[in-house]
């Protein structure tokens, strides 16, 4: 790890921030500071007040308590977790989304062109810098965020989250990319839940819990037992729960099962593959950007409708689903990797979002019993420490760790013997994470089969009983739970089959 | 694919259904020298070309009515009719069609005078004489306007209410449009009409010709002002919307007059009871075709540049007569 | 583990306030107080006025009623009031002309608003085409089939013979009974029909499975489609509703008027979209309800209503309204982040 230059003068100074929101204070007295040339991560479980310290930093929030000092006038440039590029507009248009190059009014399309084919080029991406970003997959998307925020020539950059959608390799890319921006005396801010990347590329770490300051060190003197510790506030004996694993009869068998998403004159996005997933047992599904993991979720839950070939059987009886109503109705439940955007419908309320799926059964004739429906949800969001306050609240106004639980409890909700979840602890930090894992724990022990994707090796190596890894749509591997190193995952995943290794 | 193919076919629907309109399409054969010049005289047949501006009124629909009925009396008049949807820019292009298939006579009752005088003028310099219906064009370049006179039709209701009232009461006035001239006309006619007499106009709203709203109107009249004798709409559905709010709010003894009479509506309910008095506003298509047989047949001379129709008066004295013409 | 990162709780009041039904009612409470300031000579205390009120907003509170369930999923229906005329015309031939008894009428007349409402639904749900088209086209084509049943003409007591005269029939009872008065005068029976409207709406919206999935639909359409929400068939159940709606506002509208017209109705679908917008119901869909839409209606209508027993010129009407729903949604939308 490199060393922060000696003392230099802090880019940043944060110091007695207090925030509140009417009643409740989300930041008490905390302080924070930032040099030039250094990574410095924010660390912190969810809820510990971290959006709302870079809120304040970037100017989002102007009404706060203590002092903020911010040297140079070329301010802060905050890279979102949540997304905020145009879907509609081209990539170049996005990059510079009010700062376009422009004469008298006029943008110049073509001086626009080239600045942002300059910056992608940087992070490595070759694309049509023209075409509309919503084109582009949610990995894709955030390297142009990315690039966005670089191009404000910035010389604070925060980086919230930034390598939730992207593989080991451009997150190499990204890593290389921030050491360069060291080099040039940019301070970068960076906010994870990924010990490894901690672990990479932290110079200091700043742990906030529950809206406090609870320390700043170097990364060498925060080993991650005792940063967790600071985080969590308690000793975890072991991060992760050891899974026992279950096994019952064949629940799931898929031969030469192939997803044309786009129709069947196009390339499918999963191309003929044969596997099996007992009662009880957890099969992984590894793979990198572009493997066709979530479209094979997709394909079997009948999001597809017919746009499916092959065979598919759930306990011995066919199951090719032509809409997504079908396969619940079956027993297939899927966890969608992008909770926003067609996980969770924002405008309703918890309870509202926890009962859509298994609304048929819990309404019979049609007709709703409000009281029946807070039953339910409560049961489903129980387990999981989702305070029943905020039942009737917006899921719209909830975290993104909190959103995540609420989107798992719908899932549950219509007693799946299939269980489908893609990427289900995206965005949820060290304690939640722990309760789901808890919770797969006991859904398997009732019986039900999970297929899981999941970016993070240690999840994927930690909850399965056996790891899939697909490559552009094919199988390049089967790993029992001993043979499944993340080498051995990750060289199948970028296209070495099993015969190769 | 079929996505792109349904909004095609919708959008097709809906301009094939904007641009539908009633137009008989019948071929129009004037006969022709070789030297490409119309004979006039006696046992053929004349197209005439009829442009009317809207067929959403009911009025302007009797109109057409009343030029078929007359037409069908002479079977040498063949009437091509088109229906400009309250449209000028259409209006302008039948004018042009008319002219450029050679009819021998337009008639058009014009949606406006200025963006339709100059298309009028070309067919009168193409040598078609044109008629104008209802709404007068802007200079003489035509052969004959024909038309009511709403300041006098409203002149006469006033007449009638004051007689009827003994030269005081309570009235409630209940307006067309107020930006169309019809509504003003028969405003500052009836207020010539009551001139001098001790008649107190209490209320006055603007119902826009429609019959819901004027029933609100006389709500609000009827909440306000506990003595009213007699309401006096610019159109018989006002004056039978107002009707109706009266009855509903047991109100019985308040008199009520409209204008237009069309034989189905204002007449009958002179007839039945509901209104007291109408007065007809004449579409003038009967005396149209009369003119234009004059025109073709020659005595052009004989027709004067402008026929004011006069007006009829329908009340419960003179109803079983068919009404009784006013000067 | 608490859960700071959620919203706050400021005091009861303020957040009935803030929210969409508090802000339509402080809307509402607003215009009374306009009507008590400018009562026309004691005219707006009087019972008959806010009886009349309420008959003349019940036909555009039946069709906002439908509207709102529209809306709600995330669409329009522009042929509302296109329907209303087709229905009063149909209805008027058929209880006038050809004499049928009002259980035959009120039937028929339902069918025909719910098949203009299910086609039109069909063609934006199944066919994917924009709401906005498809009820454009549905309201240009059943104002024509009006045209076209009645011959251009209102469908009227005075029946034409053969000879050409006109002989007049009795208004039918269906009519005569829609167009009474109950509880001594004070309640017209048009508002005991759009009460049961807003009633049945808010039966389906807030008690019914398909309300709900209305709501998922207009909230998030992807995500209620993958949580095995059956969009086209819910979708074309609320354009098929608002047609339905459209048909008995249809019937109190040739009761009232004692006629079929096929001019009716032309323009009462925005005055329906206003009433569901200042209520507090989004356009944008997902959010909203009932009890909003009505007190939009009483809005408007009480504002309809001041401004005529004032007399208020036709100009300063216009611009008042259009100020005033301006300013609502404004309101409305300060409350978004």
């Amino acid at each position: 790890m490199p060393e922060a230059n000696s003392n230099p003068p802090p880019l940043v100074r944060m110091s007695g921030i207090t925030k509140r929101f009417g009643p409740v204070t989300v930041l008490r007295d905390v302080q924070f500071e930032c040099r030039a040339g250094e990574v410095h991560v924010l660390a912190g479980e969810n809820g510990a007040g971290k959006s709302t310290l870079i809120k304040i930093l970037a100017g989002v929030h102007t009404e706060f308590e203590g002092r903020l000092e911010i040297n140079g006038s070329r301010g802060v440039a905050v890279i979102h977790q949540e997304l905020s590029l145009i879907g509609s507009m081209s990539v170049a248009d996005n990059i510079f989304l009010g700062r376009a190059p422009a004469r008298a009014g006029f943008v110049c399309a073509a001086r626009q062109e080239q600045d942002s084919r300059r910056w992608t080029a940087q992070l490595g991406l070759d694309i049509d810098v023209r075409q509309p970003v919503e084109k582009f997959p949610a990995a894709i998307q955030q390297l142009i965020e990315i690039a966005k925020a670089l191009s404000q020539d910035a010389r604070v950059i925060v980086m919230d989250e930034p390598t939730s959608a992207l593989n080991a390799p451009e997150v190499a890319r990204l890593f290389a990319l921030i050491q360069s921006l060291k080099a040039r005396g940019c301070a970068i801010i960076y906010i994870t839940h990924k010990m490894e990347e901690i672990e990479r590329i932290a110079d200091r770490i700043t742990v906030l819990r529950d809206g406090q300051w609870i320390g700043t060190a170097p990364a060498a003197e925060l080993p991650a037992p005792k940063l967790i510790q600071w985080m969590v506030g308690r000793e975890l004996g072991e991060q992760f729960p050891r899974r026992v694993p279950h096994s019952g009869g064949e629940r799931l068998r898929l031969e030469n099962f192939s997803v044309f998403p786009t129709g069947f004159s196009a390339r499918p996005a999963v191309n003929q593959i044969s596997l099996s997933a007992r009662a009880g047992e957890v099969v992984g599904i590894g793979g990198l950007q572009g493997s066709g993991a979530s479209e094979l979720f997709l394909g079997l839950f009948g999001a597809y409708g017919s746009r499916t070939s092959g065979a598919a059987q759930m306990d011995g009886r066919p199951c090719r689903f032509a809409s997504p109503r079908q396969a619940i109705g079956s027993g297939v439940a899927l966890l969608t990797n992008d909770r926003k955007a067609t996980g969770l419908v924002l405008s309703l309320s918890v309870a509202a979002n926890a009962t859509l799926a298994g609304l048929p059964a819990l309404s019979p004739g049609g007709w709703r019993s409000p009281a029946r429906e807070r039953a339910a949800a409560e049961k489903m969001t129980g387990p999981m420490r989702l305070r029943a306050a905020s039942l009737d609240a917006e899921a719209g106004t909830l975290s993104g760790g909190n959103q995540q639980k609420v989107a798992l409890a719908k899932s549950l909700q219509t007693r799946p013997r299939l269980l489908l979840l893609d990427e289900p602890t995206r965005g949820i930090d060290v304690g939640a994470k722990r309760e789901i894992y808890q919770l797969v724990d006991e859904w398997t022990a009732q019986g039900i089969a999970i297929l899981l994707i999941t970016s993070e090796m240690p999840e994927l190596l930690t909850l399965s009983d056996r790891v899939i890894v697909l490559h552009r749509g094919r199988i390049t591997a089967e790993l029992a739970r001993g043979q499944a190193t993340p080498e051995a995952v990750l060289a199948a995943a970028m296209g070495q089959t099993t015969e190769e290794l | 694919m079929s996505k792109r193919f349904a909004q095609i076919s919708s959008f097709l629907a809906v301009a094939l259904l904007a641009g539908c309109n009633k137009s008989d399409s019948s071929d129009n054969a004037p006969v022709i020298t070789k030297e490409g010049r119309e004979v006039p005289g006696a046992a053929r047949t004349y197209t005439v070309g009829m442009s009317q501006c809207n067929l959403g009124e009911p009025w302007r629909v009797q109109m057409n009515e009343d030029i078929r009925a007359a037409a069908a009396k002479h079977p040498e008049l063949k009437v091509i009719f088109k229906d400009a949807q309250n449209d000028t820019l259409k209006q302008r292009s039948h004018v042009e069609e008319f002219v450029s298939s050679k009819v021998d006579l337009i008639i058009i009752s014009p949606k406006e005078a200025q963006p339709l005088t100059e298309p009028v003028a070309s067919a009168m310099d193409a040598g078609i004489p044109v008629i104008v219906l209802d709404r007068a064009l802007l200079g003489d370049k035509y052969t004959c306007f024909i038309g009511a006179d709403n300041k006098k039709i409203g002149k006469a209701a006033g007449q009638w209410i004051a007689k009827k009232l003994g030269g005081k009461g309570k009235v409630v006035e209940l307006m067309g449009l107020m930006t169309s001239t019809p509504g003003q006309d028969r405003h500052t006619g009836f207020r010539e009409g009551i001139a001098g007499t001790d008649i107190d106009v209490i209320f006055s709203a603007d119902m826009k010709w429609l019959e819901p709203d004027a029933r609100q109107e006389m709500e609000s009249a009827l909440a306000r002002f506990d003595h009213i004798d007699l309401v006096y709409g610019h159109n018989d559905p006002g004056a039978h919307g107002a009707y109706l709010a009266a009855k509903a709010a047991g109100r019985d003894n308040i008199i009520f007059v409209g204008i237009d009479a069309l034989p189905q509506e204002g007449v009958a309910y002179v007839q039945q009871g509901i209104l007291d008095a109408t007065f007809r506003y004449p579409t003038g298509g009967a005396e149209a075709v009369d003119t234009a047989l004059k025109i073709l047949n020659g005595q052009a001379q004989t027709v004067p540049k402008k026929i004011v129709l006069g007006t009829r008066l329908f009340d419960k004295s003179n109803i079983a007569q068919g009404g009784e013409a006013l000067p | 583990m608490n859960d700071t990162a959620d919203a706050a709780r400021p005091p009861a009041w303020k957040t009935f306030l803030g929210s969409p039904g508090g802000r339509a009612l402080l809307a509402l409470v607003l215009v009374l107080a306009a009507g008590a300031a400018f009562n026309a000579d004691g005219a707006f205390f009087k019972i008959g006025t806010h009886r009349d009120t309420l008959r003349q907003a019940s036909v555009y509170g039946i069709l906002a009623c439908g509207m709102t369930l529209v809306i709600i999923s995330g669409g329009i229906d522009l042929a509302v009031g296109s329907v209303v005329a087709l229905t009063a015309v149909c209805a008027a031939t058929m209880a006038i002309h050809w004499n049928w008894p009002a259980w035959e009428v009120v039937p028929a007349s339902l069918a025909i608003g719910g098949a203009c409402g299910t086609i039109a639904g069909f063609i934006t749900a199944a066919w994917k085409v924009q709401p906005f088209i498809a009820t454009l086209a549905m309201m240009v084509f059943a104002r024509g089939l009006a045209k076209y049943a009645s011959g251009g003409m209102k469908v009227s007591t005075a029946v034409q013979n053969a000879d050409g005269t006109y002989h007049y029939v009795e208004v039918p009872t269906l009519f005569r009974v829609i167009d009474h008065r109950i509880l001594g005068g004070n309640l017209s029976m048009v508002t005991v029909i759009f009460i049961i409207c807003v009633a049945l709406a808010w039966l389906a919206l807030s008690r019914h499975r398909w309300g709900r999935y209305l709501y998922a639909i207009g909230g998030n359409e992807e995500a209620a489609r993958l949580s095995g929400v059956p969009v086209v068939g819910a979708k074309v159940c609320a354009y098929a509703a608002s047609g339905l709606f459209a048909a008995v506002a249809g019937l109190c509208q040739a009761a009232q008027e004692q006629q079929g017209d096929p001019e009716a109705g032309a323009g009462y679908e925005l005055v329906a979209i206003a009433m569901v917008v200042i209520g507090g119901t989004s356009l944008m869909g997902g959010r909203g309800g009932i009890g909003l839409t009505l007190l939009g209606v009483l809005t408007i209508g009480y504002l309809d209503k001041i401004l005529s027993i004032n007399a208020v010129p036709e100009a300063g009407r216009l611009v008042l309204t259009g100020v005033i729903i301006v300013a609502a949604v404004m309101t409305q939308r300060r409350n978004r982040t």
